[in-house]
C-alpha cells in the first residue's frame, strides 16, 4: 500500500483515503458516500446535530481537548447577528503534520465537516484560516470549495433546503501565534495576530465582534462520519473520557515516521515499537514528546507506561496536545533540542506580555550558553525559577509552552545538562 | 513541476518505499493553474502564488489583479480584513513589500501607513526586502533537526555559496532558516518558493539547486 506507511493496528476513519489523489475530486468523493452526512444534517434541527456530536464525545483535536458538541452549544440560539464558523488550519506546532495531510488528501471531508458545523451553530459564513506556507494546500482547498459551490453543496440554498452557507479560504502569513484562537480572529480581521484576554469568549464576541466558533481541522473532519453513523458508533473506539480515533504524527528517530490513525488510549510504547517499526538503527529510546513541542518531555521509563489519551498523558506528567509524538533515541542532544524549541518560541512570541517576550529570549540565551560549555549549575536553578514565572501569568499559553520543555528536561535529563556544564563528554551528537 | 529528476516525491519516510508519481502527490492536474483573478466570487480569500519572476516596479491591482482585489473585498464584512490577502498579492507581483507598497495598500484600504507597517512586520512571510528568485527556507526545528537539518542547511549554503539570509550575486537564491513547516514526518523539509521538498538529505541538495537553476534559465 502506498501512503507512507500503514499498520494493521490502525483504524482509518478520517485518514482512509490518504495517498489516493482521486479523493480530491468531488465526483469520487460523492461516489464513496461523501456529502451524505451533510444531507442528513440538513434534515435535522441544528440543535439535534449538536446533540449527536455531544453524544459522540468528540474532543477538540487542536490541543486543548475541549468537547466539541459542548463548544457548539455555547453559541446563541436566537440571534439576529451573523455567526461565523472558523476552521483553524494554521498548523504550526513543531512535530504536527496532520492537518496538512487531511487537507491535501481529503479536502471535501473537511468542507463537509465545516458545513455541518456551520449549520449546527447557525453560521452563514465559514472561514478556513489556512497556514500561509501551505500554498499547495490552499490551492487544493480553493479548487475543492469551488467544486462544492458548483455542485450545490455550498453557497445559496444548499441542496434545495434553503440554507445558505458561504466558505472562504483565508491564507495566513506566517505566525505561529495565529493558531491561538483569539490571535487567529484578530489576524483574520487584518490585525497583528496578538491574542486577547478571555472572556469574552468567541461564542459571545468572536471575529468581527460576532458570535464565533473555532474548531481544528481534524475535529471538523470527524464530524461527517459522526453525523452519518451516530455518536454511539464513534464511541466504539477510544476510552470513556477520550472516545474515538486520533491521528498520531510520529516524527524523529523512528524507522517509519508518519501519520497513523489509532484509537485514543493506545499505548505509547506499542506505537513506537509495533506501528512505527521501533527506533532507528536499533538504538535505545531516550525521550518522547507526546504532544508537540509545547508539552513536557518524558523519559523512556514513563514512555513504557504512558497511554495516548488526554488522561493517560496527564498521569505521567505530560499532555496529549495534538498528539505529535517526537521520538528521540540515546544519541539525541536534549539540551540542543530544547534550546532549538525555545528559540522557536522566542521568535514566535507576539511580544505583548513581558514574561513571554523577555523570558523566552532570556531562556534561549542561557540555554545557548550551557550548550557552548559556558554554563554553571546555578543557571539550572535560574532557568527553573524564571520559567516558573512564565506559567499562567500571560494572556495566552505560548509562555507556558516555553516552561514545559525546559522544566521537564531539567528534571528528567539533568545529567545531560551537568555533563555540558562540567565540561565532560557531550551526551549526544544530533 | 512534474519533471523533478530525483527520488522523493515527498513523505515516504527514510526508506522511500512508495509507488505514487510526482503528479499524483502534488496533484498538478487537479489543482491546475488557479485563475489570477481569484476564481469564484464568493470563494477564496486569496489565490496565492510565489512567482519566480517578479517585478519590483509592477503595477499593483491592475487587470486580473484588480478583479481579484474586488472579489477579496466582497468576502469580508470589514475592509480591513482584506489587508493580509492584499499584502500577499503585492508580494506575489513585486517579490517583496516595500514601504512604498505599504503606503499604497494603506491608501487603498483606508488605513494609516503606520498601521499597515505594524501588521506587515508582524508576519514572517512578508519579505521586507527583495529576495532571490528562489527563496530557500530550510526547517531546522526539532523534528527536522533530530534528523540532520543542520547539515542540509549547511549544504544549501555551501552549494549556493552565500551566507545565511543573504542573496546570491546572480539574484537566484536566498537561503534562510525556517520554523516548523508542518512536514515533520518527512525530514528535512525545505520550502522553496511555494513548493515543499521533503526528505531532503545533504546529498540531494546539488540536484535540487541544478533543477532550480534550469528553471530560471528556462524562463528567460
Amino acid at each position: 500500500m502506498a501512503y507512507p506507511y500503514v499498520s494493521d493496528l490502525e483504524v482509518r476513519v478520517i485518514s482512509k483515503y490518504f495517498g489516493d489523489p482521486g479523493q480530491r475530486r468531488i465526483d469520487t468523493y460523492v461516489e464513496r458516500g461523501g456529502y451524505k452526512g451533510l444531507q442528513k444534517a440538513l434534515g435535522l434541527e441544528p440543535d439535534a446535530v449538536t446533540e449527536e456530536v455531544k453524544a459522540s464525545g468528540l474532543r477538540g483535536r487542536g490541543g486543548a481537548g475541549f468537547p466539541t458538541g459542548v463548544k457548539w452549544s455555547f453559541m446563541p440560539k436566537e440571534s439576529i447577528r451573523p455567526h461565523y464558523l472558523l476552521c483553524n488550519a494554521d498548523e504550526s506546532e513543531p512535530g504536527t503534520f496532520k492537518d496538512r495531510e487531511l487537507m491535501r488528501w481529503d479536502p471535501h471531508q473537511l468542507i463537509e465537516g465545516c458545513l455541518i458545523g456551520a449549520y449546527a451553530i447557525r453560521a452563514q459564513h465559514i472561514y478556513i484560516y489556512c497556514r500561509g506556507e501551505f500554498f499547495e494546500v490552499n490551492q487544493i482547498l480553493a479548487r475543492a470549495v469551488e467544486d462544492a459551490y458548483a455542485k450545490g453543496y455550498a453557497g445559496e440554498d444548499i441542496l434545495g433546503t434553503g440554507t445558505t452557507i458561504d466558505i472562504t479560504v483565508h491564507q495566513g502569513a506566517g505566525a505561529y501565534i495565529c493558531g491561538e484562537e483569539t490571535g487567529l480572529m484578530r489576524s483574520l480581521e487584518g490585525e497583528r495576530g496578538e491574542p486577547r484576554v478571555k472572556p469574552p469568549f468567541p461564542a459571545a464576541v468572536g471575529v468581527f465582534g460576532m458570535p464565533s466558533t473555532i474548531n481544528n481541522v481534524e475535529t471538523l473532519a470527524a464530524v461527517p462520519h459522526i453525523i452519518l453513523n451516530g455518536g454511539e458508533w464513534y464511541r466504539q473506539w477510544g476510552t470513556e473520557k477520550s472516545p474515538g480515533t486520533k491521528l498520531f504524527c510520529v516524527s524523529g528517530h523512528v524507522q517509519k515516521p508518519g501519520n497513523y490513525e489509532l484509537p485514543l488510549g493506545f499505548p505509547l510504547i506499542d506505537l513506537i515499537e509495533h506501528v512505527c517499526g521501533g527506533i532507528r538503527d536499533g538504538n535505545e529510546l531516550k525521550a518522547v514528546i507526546p504532544g508537540g513541542s509545547s508539552v513536557p518531555l518524558i523519559n523512556a521509563e514513563d514512555s513504557s507506561i504512558c497511554t495516548l489519551d488526554y488522561e493517560g498523558c496527564v498521569e505521567v506528567g505530560t499532555m496529549l496536545g495534538c498528539a505529535s509524538v517526537i521520538v528521540m533515541d540515546h544519541k539525541a542532544d536534549i539540551v540542543k533540542q530544547v534550546r532549538r524549541m525555545v528559540d522557536f518560541y522566542a521568535h514566535e512570541s507576539c511580544g505583548q506580555c513581558t514574561q513571554c517576550r523577555e523570558g523566552s529570549a532570556w531562556t534561549a540565551r542561557i540555554l545557548r550558553r550551557i550548550e557552548e560549555g559556558q554554563g554553571t549549575e546555578e543557571d539550572l536553578d535560574t532557568l527553573m525559577e524564571m520559567t516558573q514565572q512564565m506559567v499562567g501569568t500571560t494572556i495566552c499559553v505560548l509562555s507556558d509552552s516555553v516552561a514545559a520543555p525546559v522544566q521537564s528536561s531539567i528534571k528528567k535529563f539533568k545529567d545531560d545538562y551537568l555533563a555540558l556544564i562540567r565540561g565532560g563528554e557531550r551526551v549526544g551528537a544530533a | 513541476m512534474s519533471d523533478v529528476p530525483f527520488r522523493n516525491p515527498g513523505w515516504a519516510g527514510n526508506t522511500g518505499e512508495f509507488d505514487l508519481t510526482e503528479e499524483q502527490v502534488r496533484g498538478d492536474d487537479f489543482i491546475g493553474q488557479r485563475p489570477l483573478h481569484g476564481g469564484h466570487s464568493s470563494v477564496s480569500g486569496t489565490m496565492p502564488y510565489m512567482l519566480v519572476e517578479r517585478n519590483p516596479q509592477a503595477g499593483l491591482f491592475e487587470g486580473e489583479y484588480q478583479e481579484r482585489l474586488e472579489k477579496i473585498l466582497t468576502r469580508y464584512p470589514k475592509k480591513r480584513a482584506a489587508l493580509l490577502p492584499v499584502l500577499g498579492m503585492v508580494q506575489e507581483l513585486r517579490g517583496y513589500v516595500s514601504p512604498e507598497s505599504m503606503d499604497r495598500v494603506a491608501e487603498l484600504l483606508d488605513l494609516s501607513p503606520a498601521y499597515v507597517r505594524g501588521v506587515t512586520t508582524f508576519y514572517t512571510m512578508y519579505n521586507k526586502r527583495p529576495v532571490g528568485r528562489h527563496l530557500v527556507q530550510v526547517c531546522t526545528n526539532i523534528s527536522c533537526n533530530l534528523c540532520g537539518a543542520d547539515e542540509v542547511l549547511a549544504a544549501f549554503l555551501r552549494y549556493t555559496d552565500i551566507e545565511l539570509g543573504a542573496t546570491s550575486e546572480d539574484g537566484d537564491f536566498t537561503v534562510i532558516e525556517a520554523e516548523c513547516l508542518a512536514a515533520c514526518g518527512f525530514p528535512t523539509c525545505v520550502q522553496i518558493n511555494s513548493r515543499y521538498f521533503e526528505n531532503v538529505t545533504p546529498a540531494d541538495v546539488p540536484k535540487i539547486i541544478e533543477h532550480l537553476r534550469a528553471q530560471v534559465a528556462g524562463s528567460d
